[in-house]
């Protein structure tokens, strides 16, 4: 039977390429599939923010130059790592991140916990020259975000479309999408307490990169990893232990 | 959907398996079943034919 | 070219073109302030470059011949030149990132020179522009031969061809401008996926299509593995890059798979694209091109046939053992890690099949560089599938990820089997296809051969030991129980490395160029064979024969 069967899905080529999907799509929907359905996938965490329209577009450049391929964000759940670059991430705190940026090498160290950890300043300075920071360092300079203005007249078209898919941005984030980039850059400015309003006063208002009148690509890159781990306390809070580290090296 | 996190592993494990089990049967099957011998000696030399056009 | 083709069908491949081009000012007008827009003339400029030869051969007298009585040859040599191409381009790209971490001034303070712009034109270039026009051309010289059968079209193997390129084109392009989904492997914007789709869909209803005319009773394995390529190379495509762009204008999409899922579905992706792209379509070269040049039948078919089934389940289901001790739920991971163990099952079946196939003729071996790129090709794919098993196991991922080791794992496959078993095809179907005696120099393929294992060897070898180094020094604690080294003290040790993979890349590059230079001068210096009845050079041209 099953000799027959396979003659035939062999005789018209059709069959076999359905044979081919019936082989290959299995594994694909048996480990995808529950990662929608279940829920301790993706933790609670009532507290986690939205990103704000700065650090989204900072996250954008990010993307853009692609620094995923050298640093990740996703601290195993290592007990080194832990040590390292703080509690170990949770699902919940990329539930936002489209697409996840957890990266798959460190050439240079993990950033998921970054947020906080330096100043401003010392990001700028970084980006501007990572070498005069860290002299080792084989990092590029990324002194062209401080000389590109931020395109924010798509703001509210990026908060629209992340809203289509289910994040919750209101319907007044949205509209002031390019309204909050200013403000949070420019704490003195009349837009500031509107973004607090809107994203909560755990919100990051600060001169990112100490330039005033202009809003710069690198202020939204400082904002956004000035943001990483810090959208949610779920991490912190969590009792659960790092595994120790398999001992290969002996 | 009332599919919960067990469920599914569970229905992963087993029906997994027996699909796994029962492609490498036919897979097996399909490989040494003797009518089929002629038909992969011929089709293993034919490659090596000094033959180029297309059959007409 | 354009001559073998019909009135009919030049008035077909000239509104096809025009269409693309007013696709094009459609891009550039939608996009007029964005980076879609010079997309948009990127893609007109493209239409008007082909339509330069189309027009100014339309009104060439139309074939006489009978086209039916004789293979489609014509895309097959554009696509092979296109990948030679390619992998120079791509190769050097590998090399400048290289050399880059190594000497970070090497990105000359310019934005679009920065190493994560510059990664995934390398990335890309190598396998999408190097290894897709590769496969493209061996799959339809493959499933031509073995089908005894032509081409089911005239027009739909070129659009293939040209439509594949031009989603290379607009990837590269676009990730010097910033545009990228920062996807790995996966980075062009969405409507160069879109157009893939198109290309991709038009590539299997040709691919099938032609299979169907065929006058073999069996479909010889390699189609199997030509057509598992295209066919899961479709889903997961398509799957991985669903997003929704931000406008019609704009080059900028947000993918529909957030965080946790997005990882899951990515790897799944990745992976299998190193399984269905980077694995299955040069099989399918190994299972035709070895054997046509050892001039002796595969070892077991049967054993081909199992390894085929073994290769299309399992794979599916290993993407996850990139996501070790990530937030992604541990029975996933276990999942990943279970069946990438059991990959090597199949994987060693291919291989071992591919060398004993050469019991009895390993003196060609010794005599032909030729068929060494393919027994070398062979076992590198043993040994990086091992290795590839060996790194899902968790406990060892846990000190090689996020290494150089993954990165000495991936450059195993991709220099030493995937580049390696296709040069050999290349410098097989060069000779063929072009009705010449032979390659233009023997010697100059030894040359590239020992160029291409020493970079290989160097490569594979400088990132082991940064890799390793690596994952330790992070994992060291001194006797107080505090970690011994920062982040950057590792990084100082990784340069000697970085110095030496770039030499290996080098390496590997100059050859490349080589290879390029022999077949250049094999189209032009060689003079054709007289009615030759074979489809091959092999018997007659292996040296010390």
């Amino acid at each position: 039977m099953a000799e027959l069967f396979h003659r035939k899905l062999e005789r018209s080529a059709i069959g076999f390429v359905l044979a081919i999907i019936a082989a290959a799509s299995v594994g694909g929907i048996v480990e995808i599939a529950p990662l929608f359905t279940i829920d301790d996938t993706v933790e609670e965490a009532p507290d986690m923010r939205v990103y704000t329209p700065l650090e989204l577009a900072g996250r954008n450049i990010y993307v853009r130059e692609g620094c995923y391929a050298c640093h990740s964000q996703m601290i195993r759940t290592l007990q080194d790592e832990v040590e390292r670059y703080g509690p170990y991430s949770l699902a919940v705190e990329s539930k936002y991140d489209r697409p996840m940026l957890w990266g798959s090498k460190r050439t240079g160290p993990d950033v998921a916990r970054v947020g906080g950890k330096y100043s401003d300043s010392w990001h700028v300075a970084h980006l501007m020259n990572p070498r005069e920071v860290v002299p080792e360092s084989n990092m590029p300079s990324y002194a062209f975000l401080a000389r590109t203005t931020l395109r924010t007249g798509d703001l509210s078209e990026h908060l629209a479309a992340q809203r289509a898919l289910g994040v919750p941005y209101t319907p007044e984030m949205v509209e002031n999408a390019a309204r909050d980039a200013f403000g949070q850059a420019f704490p003195d400015g009349s837009e500031a307490a509107g973004v607090v309003e809107r994203y909560g006063a755990a919100t990051n208002v600060s001169a990112f990169d100490g330039q005033s009148g202009k809003l710069t690509e690198m202020d939204a890159l400082v904002a956004y990893l000035q943001v990483l781990g810090r959208l949610t306390d779920a991490a912190h809070k969590g009792s659960a232990v790092a595994e120790n580290t398999p001992d290969t090296a002996n | 959907m009332d599919l919960d996190h067990d469920t599914v592993v569970a229905f992963s494990k087993s029906w997994g398996l027996f699909y796994l089990m029962g492609f490498f049967l036919c897979a097996v099957v399909y490989a040494f079943w003797p009518a089929n011998r002629k038909r992969f000696d011929r089709a293993k030399n034919s490659i090596l034919d000094q033959d180029d056009k297309p059959w007409r | 070219m354009i001559r073998q083709l019909t009135g009919s069908e030049r008035q077909l491949a000239a509104i096809m073109l025009g269409l693309v081009a007013v696709v094009g000012v459609a891009m550039a007008a939608a996009g007029r302030n964005d980076t879609m827009g010079v997309h948009g003339l990127i893609v007109m400029l493209f239409a008007g470059a082909l339509m330069y030869p189309l027009f100014s051969a339309i009104g060439a007298p139309e074939p006489t011949e009978d086209r039916e009585a004789s293979y489609y040859d014509d895309p097959i040599k554009v696509g092979i030149v296109l990948s030679m191409i390619w992998a120079v381009f791509g190769m050097f790209m590998g090399v400048w990132v290289a050399a880059q971490l190594a000497w970070p001034g090497l990105a000359f303070d310019g934005a679009w020179s920065t190493f994560g712009r510059l990664r995934p034109t390398h990335t890309s270039g190598v396998i999408f522009g190097f290894g897709g026009n590769a496969l493209i051309a061996t799959a339809f010289h493959v499933v031509q031969r073995t089908s005894r059968a032509r081409l089911a079209g005239q027009i739909s193997p070129w659009f293939v061809l040209f439509g594949y390129n031009l989603f290379c084109v607009l990837a590269v392009s676009g990730y010097l401008m910033g545009v990228t989904q920062s996807k790995e492997y996966a980075e062009a914007e969405w409507y160069a996926d879109l157009w893939l789709v198109v290309v991709w869909v038009t590539f299997f209803v040709l691919y099938l299509r032609t299979i169907a005319r065929r006058k073999e009773p069996h479909i010889y394995v390699a189609n199997w593995y030509f057509m598992a390529f295209i066919v899961v190379v479709a889903i997961l495509h398509i799957v991985n890059n669903l997003a929704l762009p931000i406008s019609w204008g704009s080059a900028k999409s947000y993918t529909v798979w957030p965080g946790v899922q997005d990882a899951m579905v990515q790897w799944w992706y990745g992976h299998n694209a190193v399984a269905f792209f980077l694995t299955a379509g040069f099989l399918g070269m190994l299972y035709y091109y070895l054997p046509v040049r050892a001039q002796r039948p595969i070892f077991s078919y049967r054993l081909s046939i199992l390894s085929f089934w073994g290769i299309t389940f399992f794979y599916m289901w290993a993407g996850s053992h990139h996501l070790h001790y990530t937030a992604l739920p541990h029975w996933v991971q276990t999942l990943g890690m279970t069946f990438s163990v059991m990959l090597l099952v199949p994987s060693w079946a291919s291989a071992g099949n591919a060398l004993l196939t050469l019991n009895g003729a390993w003196h060609r071996v010794r005599d032909d560089a030729t068929l060494r790129f393919m027994t070398a090709a062979a076992i590198f794919y043993g040994l990086s599938t091992f290795e590839g098993s060996f790194l899902a196991i968790r406990p060892v991922n846990a000190l090689s990820h996020y290494t150089d080791w993954t990165v000495g794992h991936v450059h195993a496959g991709a220099l030493g089997w995937v580049a390696l078993i296709t040069f050999g095809s290349l410098y097989t179907l060069v000779p063929s296809l072009w009705k010449r005696e032979r390659m233009y120099s023997a010697t100059l393929v030894e040359v590239h051969f020992w160029l291409a294992i020493a970079g290989t060897l160097i490569y594979v070898f400088a990132m082991w030991n940064s890799g390793v180094i690596q994952g330790l020094m992070w994992r060291t604690y001194t006797g107080d129980g505090a970690l011994a080294y920062s982040f950057v003290d590792s990084l100082v040790a990784m340069y000697p490395y970085y110095i030496a993979r770039t030499i290996g890349g080098l390496l590997f590059l100059i050859g490349a160029i080589i290879g390029c230079y022999n077949m250049w001068m094999t189209v032009r210096a060689v003079p054709e064979t007289v009615s030759r009845q074979g489809d091959l050079p092999v018997a007659a041209t292996v040296p010390g024969e």
